[in-house]
């Protein structure tokens, strides 16, 4: 069963989250302006956009941590209205890790799941399955950022909930932190989870995501599918392998004597699909090419 | 209240192994001790107002540190929570605000209140060993008065943290709190009696508005009914109210103290959003 069809229970594909008219300001600066989307149960969305674009705030406005205008539903519970129900339906990952540094694995997961009302025993399991169970006694204080996040990742499925808000999970992660925690997101989408997940891991976009909604300046610049997105644009990428220098082949172009041993076309870069799609220049040259 | 209680155990745990409550504990320990102590040796064997004598300089030494140490933990709860930038995360758990402000609320006090009442304990035993009279009802109501200007403190401790946006910040406030509390306002009622014809009602007024002077006076009236010590208010407490009628006020006075600061910091909490 796909997870189309998995989200297609009853006739139409249900939407698990549904955004409507949201907004926000912090003061005088409005940072979200009359946002609206769905997510279909068994769908990862990536949302994406710029740093201060409005991601984080957005989650935000989801968890309903801070008040906010216009509706959020999760599971058909108002966030607003039933903030705690509502949250008893997701499960957040934060951009850095926020659990208490003086606490074991353990400790935190237990307290965790006594809070989401989940059995104290779903913390070894978690423990394991993002393979920290060597870990379960050692102080979160200790742990490298990777091993934090993952820690975090178990905490978000202690209750198995039917969302998961990932929020930039690998900002402070090296390569192979990234690398790891993706696999994880990969597992978790493959089980049919409904992942909103925010990110700036555009190259691994369509193993990551079904669904894109980007936004620029707090408002939706595009919200369509993957695949969708890749082909919006009409702009072709070249790979050019060229003898000799940058200079050297600027030179050439310059004097239309091109010595390249091979040309070919190649898929575009997700970075200038999605800069493209905010509304950012059409044309970016590459550095050796200025 | 679930969760609350969930919170309040965390709370209490994380509580247990601070430095902070160990170091007041020791402290309170050691100079209820001492106090015990000395308090037997120079007043020789007077009886009951040797116990009486103790028992309100061990009175004094909690009215002096027991709201410090609630003040400071209490201050730090929210503020430092939000300053580690694990407050998002914990309201992004499913838990209501004011579930996790009382529970932080009941944590705090729960280990202030152990800590306190183990030096009662142990000071209470050395009393016993060293006064020849000792009255158990009167030690254990200044001891339930203690714990009451715990409660208070703990909750005006988390109105300085639910407002501040640094630890520095609530703590400043928290310690600004205790210094008008235990010191500035004793002074500016002598000064307000002394400048103006402030009468006994108006004295007694005034005397609400701080809940250690609430827990001093009626610690007053337990160890001596006839109010003597207190001079002309005392006189003027015995005729319009009686000792019973004035202890009534004060404990009535003293339980809105404690729900109202703690019902401030979750409505505050709640609302600033």
């Amino acid at each position: 069963m796909t997870r189309a069809e998995r989200g297609a229970v009853g006739g139409g594909v249900e939407p698990v989250l549904r955004v409507e008219h949201l907004g926000k300001a912090f003061g005088r600066a409005r940072v979200l302006h009359d946002l609206s989307f769905e997510v279909a149960r068994g769908e990862v969305l990536a949302l994406l956009g710029a740093n201060g674009a409005g991601k984080t705030t957005t989650l935000a406005c989801i968890l309903g941590i801070v008040p906010f205008e216009g509706t959020v539903t999760v599971g058909g519970v108002s966030v607003r209205r039933e903030g705690k129900r509502a949250r008893h339906q997701i499960g957040y990952v934060p951009q850095t890790p926020a659990l208490r540094e003086g606490d074991t694995c353990r400790e935190a997961l237990r307290f965790l799941a006594e809070l989401k009302g989940a059995a104290a025993a779903r913390a070894d399991e978690l423990l394991a399955r993002v393979d920290l169970a060597a870990q379960r006694d050692q102080r979160i204080g200790s742990l490298s950022g990777g091993m934090r996040q993952r820690l975090a990742l178990a905490a978000a499925l202690l209750a198995d909930p039917p969302v998961l808000l990932l929020d930039e999970p690998t900002t402070s992660l090296d390569a192979a932190g990234r690398r790891e925690f993706y696999a994880l997101v990969r597992q978790l989408r493959g089980e049919g989870r409904t992942i909103v997940l925010s990110t700036h891991a555009v190259d691994q976009l369509d193993t990551l995501a079904d669904r894109a909604l980007i936004l620029h300046e707090g408002r939706v610049a595009f919200d369509g599918t993957v695949a969708e997105l890749g082909a919006r644009s009409q702009r072709r990428r070249y790979v050019v392998s060229v003898n000799g220098t940058a200079a050297a082949f600027r030179q050439a172009l310059r004097d239309a004597g091109i010595d390249a041993s091979h040309v070919r076309e190649d898929g575009l870069r997700w970075e200038d699909i999605l800069t493209e799609a905010a509304g950012g220049g059409h044309e970016q040259p590459a550095e050796g090419a200025r | 209240m679930k969760t609350a209680g969930i919170v309040a155990r965390k709370e209490l745990r994380q509580a247990v192994g601070s430095s902070w409550l160990l170091l007041y504990a020791a402290l309170f320990t050691a100079l209820a001790l001492a106090l015990s102590y000395l308090g037997a040796r120079n007043l020789g064997d007077l009886g009951f107002e040797n116990f009486s004598r103790t028992t309100a300089s061990l009175l004094n030494l909690c009215l002096l540190l027991a709201p410090l140490v609630a003040l400071s933990l209490a201050a730090d709860s929210i503020a430092g929570e939000r300053e580690r930038g694990t407050l998002a995360y914990l309201l992004s758990q499913p838990l209501d605000r004011w579930e996790l402000l009382l529970g932080k609320f009941a944590g705090l006090f729960a280990a202030i209140g152990l800590a306190t009442v183990a030096g009662f304990g142990i000071a209470g035993v050395a009393i016993a060993l060293l006064a020849s009279t000792m009255d158990a009802g009167t030690y254990a109501l200044f001891l339930a008065l203690v714990l009451a200007l715990i409660a208070v403190m703990t909750g005006l401790g988390l109105v300085a943290s639910v407002v501040s946006r640094t630890r520095v910040q609530a703590l400043g406030l928290a310690v600004l709190v205790w210094f008008v509390a235990v010191f500035v306002f004793d002074l500016l009622l002598i000064g307000t009696v002394s400048a103006t014809s402030l009468g006994g009602g108006g004295l007694l007024l005034a005397l609400l508005l701080n809940p250690v002077e609430i827990v001093r006076v009626l610690a007053i009236i337990q160890l001596e009914p006839d109010l003597q010590i207190l001079g002309p208010f005392g006189s003027y407490l015995l005729e319009r109210t009686g000792a019973t009628g004035a202890s009534v006020i004060l404990g009535a006075a003293l339980a809105a103290w404690v729900a109202a600061p703690v019902a401030a910091a979750a409505w505050l909490f709640e609302s600033k959003g």
